[in-house]
């Protein structure tokens, strides 16, 4: 009953920050929503023994890429000011009668494929046990350097490339 | 499920015939519900005096300082002044609530409640001994630094909604400075980890000893170092001086809480003292042993061997020794961190990046790589084994 409880709440977290960012007009505080269903998704992951991933979840987003983009919006100007000095609205309406009949359309003909490919899982759709979770931290990191060690290493020249690259646009130019 | 306080309850047949009761008595398996009482009661107390230790943590400042500038300081409300902080929390109740014109008022408001919750939500992992415990998760300090970023947030929140220029400049030096000082910080406390072999608090601790040269802090030279470079980052996490940057008040009045009237800003101190105390804590579990008592009395089987004590009772002595030697240490570090408030100058906010990223992140880096290769090669043994052995064998083979 708990996991029950701890479910729906991280799923109704994760639903209304979601449908927060994309109603709210406030850039800032569609960030601040997207915290809140970071940490709907931390959540998830904690109700399915996940438990690295959950943190995981929440030093990266809520420490990092949040943060990072509150700061870009605010030195860009998140301001909540909708129209500019000839009083004309800057941000326009999301999509006119014709983006809308497309994207209907399109999210129809989507999910009848997927639900056509996910047709044979459902129909046999028997409840899973899920393995003893003694430590998901010994278990992920033999697997980084085990069987996934390519994209461990991909990853790590990535971030190298976005330290190096960093450093390069922030160094004191001469002269 | 991790182990946490509701398992320790459980070894006891008091409390395991309690449940019983209890659910004969309501008709249902009542070990659930108890299990929640059982937090519930725990989290209540451990929120509460949380809040007292931020409370007198005001009130120690303000001591402390005074001893150091050779004043007074609070001495009228109660006996030595002690009652000082509960008249500042009447004081703050009883202002006048402002909202600046052209502040955001959603994120005014949520940005005290973020910090609270940040640092609230950290006290469910800290050891307070191996019994109290709120839950020894086995991600225990990764979910710390996770939820703690959430301060983060709330300064940089504070700082841009208020919609003034001390307070937005206090906001950014403040979320630039914690996001910096994670970096060498979660580094170090990757390198304890190396050594410990777990990542839970429980682990930190019990494999440390009660002795000091069986503590992190002495474990090898490079965690020596890492000590002070963790402690320095602490510093500057919470905010403290020497770096207390986005609440300078020389320059910004008073940073990122600038317009924070009231309780508001009541709750972002306390949540500042509490956040000291907690990082702190972790300090204490993490190089100096944490809870551990010389001698194991710790676990108490000394007063249900020797003195022919009830185990309940044997037990719980070794709990409150425990917690009597987490809370030594801690509130150690506690007075360290006032103490060096009050005698180090502020530095400037150019001096802050530098320190970060030009010292203590390489040396982090290098304390990593240096423990990495010291558990390697010494098979995780203390310089003082390793040592001993030496001794050993010079006595042995004539060295």
């Amino acid at each position: 009953m708990f996991e029950n409880i701890l479910f729906f709440l991280s799923a109704a977290l994760c639903i209304i920050g979601a449908a927060g960012v994309v109603f709210s007009k406030n850039l800032m505080h569609a960030c601040v929503l997207l915290l809140a269903s970071l940490f709907g998704i931390a959540g998830l992951y904690a109700v399915i023994g996940a438990d690295f991933l959950a943190a995981a979840q929440l030093v990266i987003y809520a420490g990092g890429v949040v943060i990072l983009m509150l700061f870009a919006v605010m030195l860009t100007g998140g301001s909540s000011d909708n129209s500019n000095k000839f009083g004309i609205e800057k941000i326009p309406a999301m999509g006119s009668t014709k983006t809308y009949v497309i994207a209907g359309f399109s999210v129809l003909v989507i999910s009848f494929t997927v639900l056509k490919l996910m047709a044979n899982f459902m129909k046999s759709y028997t409840k899973g046990e899920l393995p003893a979770f003694s430590s998901t931290v010994e278990k992920i990191g033999t697997l980084l350097v085990t069987d996934h060690v390519l994209a461990f290493e991909i990853s790590s020249i990535l971030l190298l490339g976005a330290l190096v690259g960093a450093a390069v646009i922030a160094r004191p130019r001469k002269g | 499920m991790s182990p946490s306080i509701n398992d320790y309850l459980n070894q006891f047949e008091a409390h395991r015939k309690a449940i019983g009761f209890i659910s004969e008595v309501l008709g249902f398996d009542a070990s659930g519900l108890v299990t929640f009482l059982v937090f519930a009661v725990a989290s209540f107390l451990v929120v509460n005096v949380m809040a007292l230790v931020g409370g007198l943590g005001t009130y120690a400042e303000r001591k402390i300082s005074a001893d150091i500038q050779l004043r007074q300081g609070p001495n009228r409300v109660g006996p030595y002044g002690l009652l000082q902080f509960l008249a500042d929390g009447v004081k703050m109740l009883m202002k006048e609530d402002i909202f600046p014109a052209q502040a955001d008022r959603t994120l005014f408001n949520l940005a005290p409640l973020l910090a609270l919750i940040g640092v609230f939500a950290t006290l469910a992992v800290l050891p307070f001994s191996s019994g109290f415990t709120l839950t020894n998760l086995n991600i225990g300090v990764f979910y710390l630094i996770g939820v703690s970023s959430l301060v983060g947030v709330a300064v940089f929140l504070g700082g841009y909604s208020a919609n003034s220029k001390w307070s937005m400049l206090g906001g950014m030096r403040g979320a630039s400075q914690i996001i910096s000082y994670e970096v060498p910080v979660t580094i170090t406390i990757l390198s304890i980890v190396l050594i410990s072999g777990g990542m839970s608090f429980g682990s930190f601790v019990e494999t440390q000893g009660g002795f000091p040269h069986q503590w992190y802090i002495l474990h090898n030279p490079f965690t020596f170092i890492a000590f002070f470079v963790f402690f320095i980052g602490m510093l500057a996490e919470t905010n403290r001086a020497p770096f207390d940057l986005p609440e300078a008040e020389s320059e910004l009045v008073s940073g990122y809480h600038t317009e924070y009237t009231g309780m508001r800003f009541g709750l972002f101190a306390l949540a500042e003292y509490i956040e000291v105390f907690v990082l702190c804590g972790v300090a204490a579990a993490a190089f100096l042993g944490g809870y551990k008592v010389p001698f194991d009395l710790g676990n108490g089987v000394v007063f249900v061997e020797k003195l022919g004590l009830p185990a309940i009772i044997g037990k719980n002595i070794g709990q409150l020794l425990q917690m009597g030697s987490f809370l030594t240490k801690t509130l150690f570090l506690y007075y360290v961190v006032i103490w060096v408030r009050w005698t180090f100058p502020r530095i400037r906010v150019d001096q802050v990046m530098t320190i970060c990223w030009k010292y203590l992140t390489p040396i982090a880096l290098f304390n990593l790589v240096g423990i990495t290769l010291w558990v390697f090669a010494f098979d995780g043994q203390s310089i003082w084994e390793v040592l001993s052995h030496l001794g050993g064998g010079a006595h042995g083979g004539g060295h």
